[in-house]
């Protein structure tokens, strides 16, 4: 890295011995931090789904008995986890839908959005910031609006607007029927997160070699034309990273369900699973089995995400 | 644009040079920016707008779209004593604070600490420590959080303190939370900055901590506002853990205190419309007043949440 060489002499290695103290302590509380507070608990999770914790025993829980799998078959056999028909999918296939449709939407709404801005217009700057408002503000605000927005009496925005175009006859609940709620949470989703994406795919958007477009213009390609064989192929990379990342943040994604819904009617994921197991129930075996058996989905779509889809990016 | 619509002959009306101005892909553009601030600004009006409506403008049978007058009755209940329904949430905008401010500047200081010593210094396993922190992204937090409060349910029988109501577990909790990101959004950053700068310096007769007291950290200011900013809006906003750590309505942050209130058995929307207007104002002038560093960090570090 440093292209100036060094000064070889007799007290050399004294010094590198002090630099690699100085940096361990530099170190020191953010590592402390992050084994403390991060990774022992993670591992320490494991162990807890192995073994019989409740509020009772959260005391002494190092002298916690040990269940085997029981916490493990508890999940599965749980009528909320496990699929039973088409109508009642369970939390493990919810998530996975959540996920995904929801992280594609997030990536489309964003792709759209940062072409919208890519041009530079009078007022750019400031539309751009307006774009950011719904990732940067609390979740609980804009939930709550939501929520109202969505509310079940006639004067409910939603309510209001669809019976003045004559489109419904009587108010519906929108949060709290099956069928509608996980639509509208992957829609809140979309609404709150495409500003990330945004950022990604305009920053790279803007990196794009402008003499792509002008040899596709000497080649007579129509807009359309350009942004399939010019743009797309350029933003691969990013949308494949965003896509990563959002699908495993939304996958983990706990708040906005849970203050929409409440994980009720057809929009229990895993994460809210977890919590009404661990702090619900108080069954934190049971609670520390579900969040396992989410990691181990994750785990697994992660292996065949980077393992065909992100090789391919890299054969081509 | 503009010299193309002069260019023009100035006979037509107004909507003629409209129509001369607007094209097929004008009008596209044009028309996806409306839906979008439509989209985006609307549930953001209707909060601020309805936080000065009336109960009874609450509880009609179609919905107010502008409020008859800026009536702060719903923002005298959360402020004012005498007021009914007294929600005390001067208290609860204090913890916020209390917890965001303290978590926002220790994880700039850690963070920039070990930062520096992984781009800097020379030492074995740093790039191990810097991928090992990004399994943290992997790791959701409602998983952490049943350990989380086992073990200090354990530390604090010992050490006889309170886990739950807790302001500095919440802080340390958070710090947990973003000093992974912090780090590596920083280590970027300082990667960018050459070393040869600092290599005079050093040579220069400036010690180690000099150099980086003089000359990194002036340099790395918009990472370091960066990094501040992000964590102090992931600690204002937090609530799970916060949900889970915290029973007395007394130690409530802002967003457990506004879902005990949207939670009441008598359901005063504009009381909430007004907290959560007032939770947001700040992130959001926050975030237009140091928007052009917080767009580098974004992308550079690809924030979570």
């Amino acid at each position: 890295m440093a292209t100036v060489p060094k000064p070889r002499s007799l007290w050399r290695s004294s010094l590198q011995a002090r630099e690699v103290r100085l940096a361990w302590f530099l170190l020191l509380p953010t590592a402390l931090i992050v084994l403390g507070l991060v990774l022992f608990p993670a591992i320490f999770s494991i162990w807890i789904s192995f073994h019989k914790v409740g509020l009772d025993n959260l005391g002494s829980v190092f002298t916690a008995p040990f269940v085997g799998l029981d916490n493990f078959k508890a999940v599965f056999n749980d009528f909320a986890f496990k699929f039973q028909n088409i109508r009642q999918v369970g939390a493990a296939v919810t998530t996975i839908i959540y996920a995904l449709v929801a992280t594609v939407l997030t990536l489309v709404l964003g792709l759209i959005a940062a072409l919208l801005l890519n041009r530079p217009f009078t007022g750019r700057g400031i539309i751009r910031g307006i774009f950011l408002f719904p990732y940067v503000a609390p979740v609980v605000s804009v939930a709550f609006v939501w929520k109202w927005l969505l509310d079940p009496r006639p004067s409910g925005v939603l309510n209001n607007v669809l019976m003045t175009l004559g489109l419904i006859d009587i108010p519906k609940a929108y949060l709290a029927t099956r069928g509608l709620a996980l639509p509208l949470v992957i829609l809140f989703q979309g609404w709150r997160y495409f500003p990330f994406a945004m950022l990604m795919i305009l920053a790279r958007l803007q990196a794009i070699d402008s003499t792509l477009y002008e040899a596709a213009d000497v080649d007579g390609a129509s807009v359309w034309q350009k942004f399939l064989y010019v743009t797309l192929p350029e933003l691969r990379y990013v949308l494949g990273a965003i896509f990563l990342l959002r699908l495993m943040w939304t996958f983990n994604k706990f708040d906005d369900i849970w203050l929409l819904t409440g994980g009720g009617f057809g929009t229990s994921v895993l994460p809210v699973l977890t919590y009404q197991f661990s702090f619900q129930t108080r069954d934190f075996g049971k609670g520390a089995a579900t969040a396992m058996i989410q990691l181990a989905i994750l785990v697994v779509f992660l292996v065949i995400y980077v393992g065909i889809v992100m090789r391919n990016v890299d054969e081509e | 644009m503009a010299n193309r619509a002069a260019a023009r002959p100035r006979t037509g009306t107004f909507i003629d040079q409209l129509a001369g101005w607007l094209n097929w892909w004008r009008f596209i553009y044009l028309l996806g920016l409306i839906i979008f601030l439509f989209m985006i600004l609307f549930p953001f009006y209707w909060m601020v707008s309805s936080s000065f409506k009336t109960g009874a403008e609450i509880a009609g049978r179609t919905p107010v779209y502008i409020p008859s007058a800026l009536r702060l009755n719903a923002y005298r209940e959360l402020f004012n004593p005498a007021w009914d329904h007294f929600q005390n949430f001067g208290v609860n905008v204090l913890n916020s604070i209390k917890v965001a401010i303290p978590t926002a500047i220790i994880a700039v200081i850690l963070a920039s600490f070990g930062a520096y010593a992984i781009a800097r210094l020379k030492f074995r396993g740093k790039e191990l420590m810097l991928n090992s922190v990004l399994i943290v992204y992997l790791l959701p937090a409602v998983l952490l959080i049943i350990p989380l409060f086992a073990m200090l349910s354990q530390l604090s029988d010992r050490l006889g303190f309170n886990v739950q109501d807790n302001l500095s577990v919440l802080v340390l909790t958070y710090l947990a939370q973003t000093l992974p990101v912090a780090l590596y959004m920083l280590t970027s950053y300082f990667r960018t900055i050459p070393d040869e700068i600092e290599q005079a310096g050093l040579i220069d007769g400036c010690s180690r901590i000099g150099v980086i007291w003089r000359i990194t950290l002036p340099l790395a200011i918009p990472a370091l506002v960066t990094v501040g900013m992000y964590t102090f809006m992931i600690a204002w906003n937090e609530f799970l853990y916060a949900l889970v750590f915290l029973n007395d309505r007394a130690m409530f942050t802002m967003p457990i205190k506004i879902n005990a209130i949207f939670n009441d058995p008598s359901p005063r929307p504009n009381v909430v419309m007004a907290a959560s207007t007032i939770m947001t104002i700040p992130v959001i002038v926050l975030f237009l007043a140091f928007e052009r560093f917080l767009e580098e960090g974004l992308t550079a570090g690809g924030v979570k949440g």
